[in-house]
């Protein structure tokens, strides 16, 4: 009577939704950036080429942040902001991977060629 | 079903689900925004058992009489709870009406990938545009797999042990 259930688990859409999802969640490749960009408080984006070596000081709302390109990696290699967080986040590389400093109200994020849909 | 037993059930899965949500609220997790989705059984519950009209009016009770009591009324929080209810009923419900072979964990686990997705959709657009959501996803789509899987289970073990005593039973 119970196994007459069509509600009973474990049928084949539940092996297969599982199995879609943690493809999902594993394969979903990163891409490589393109380009850097760097908004300060929400306002001014400033945009750099992720391919050439350049160091950037960055006024934040603390004061200035010293950010590093180099080697296709971007990091903030110097910030006033208590915690140190930003700067402990280390290089970053990928299409979607950023940086945030939320005392320094500084965002860096990496763009690949084209925009997502949801970042659009 | 008689209309004063439907009221009856109605108003029990409403307030489990409130207090569930509710308690489930007050318990930090490690990753901000992962939550078991205690409440989600009464409403898949109600989803096999009443339909989606009631199901929806379940939810966004939920929704609204859980943020009052947590005094988060209209906060990002609400917004995300609610979206998130009421997409995850619909696809739920649809997974359900279609007929495919899901079993109750599968059809949770489809509700709370829908729920997490509408949520990061919604944060991504609205309330932080730029950052990129859709790279934490996978941290969260994985967790929502155990969570929608537990919760599944759950209403699995209500349904069949309940159902047929009460008379609510489908099939």
């Amino acid at each position: 009577m119970r196994s007459k259930s069509r509600f009973r688990p474990l049928r084949k859409g539940d092996i297969l939704i599982i199995i879609f999802f943690l493809f999902f969640a594993f394969f979903l490749p990163k891409k490589k950036g393109e380009k850097v960009i760097i908004s300060v408080d929400k306002t001014n984006d400033f945009v750099y080429p992720l391919n050439q070596d350049r160091e950037i000081i960055v006024k934040g709302k603390l004061g200035e942040a010293k950010v590093v390109i180099r080697e296709g990696k971007v990091r903030i290699l110097d910030s006033p902001c208590p915690l140190k967080i930003c700067e402990n986040k280390g290089w970053i590389s990928k299409k979607g991977d950023f940086i945030i400093c939320v005392p320094n109200r500084i965002i860096i994020r990496i763009e690949g060629k084209k925009y997502d849909a949801i970042t659009e | 079903m008689r209309s004063l037993n439907r009221i009856a059930f109605l108003s029990v899965f409403t307030a489990a689900s409130i207090s569930l949500f509710v308690i489930e609220s007050l318990f930090s997790t490690p990753i901000p925004g992962i939550r078991l989705g205690l409440a989600n059984i009464f409403i898949l519950l109600a989803l096999i058992f009443f339909g989606l009209k009631e199901a929806l009016l379940i939810g966004i009770l939920k929704s609204i009489i859980g943020s009052l009591i947590l005094a988060s009324l209209l906060t990002p929080a609400f917004i995300f709870s609610i979206s998130g209810t009421i997409l995850s009923t619909f696809i739920m419900w649809l997974i359900i009406k279609s007929r495919l072979p899901f079993s109750l964990l599968g059809i949770s686990i489809a509700g709370a990938e829908a729920h997490i997705m509408i949520q990061l959709f919604i944060a991504a657009s609205i309330f932080l545009p730029g950052a990129s959501f859709f790279y934490i996803s996978p941290i969260y789509v994985l967790s929502s797999i155990i969570t929608g899987s537990v919760t599944g289970f759950i209403t699995y073990l209500i349904y069949s042990k309940t159902g047929r005593r009460y008379g609510l039973c489908v099939d």
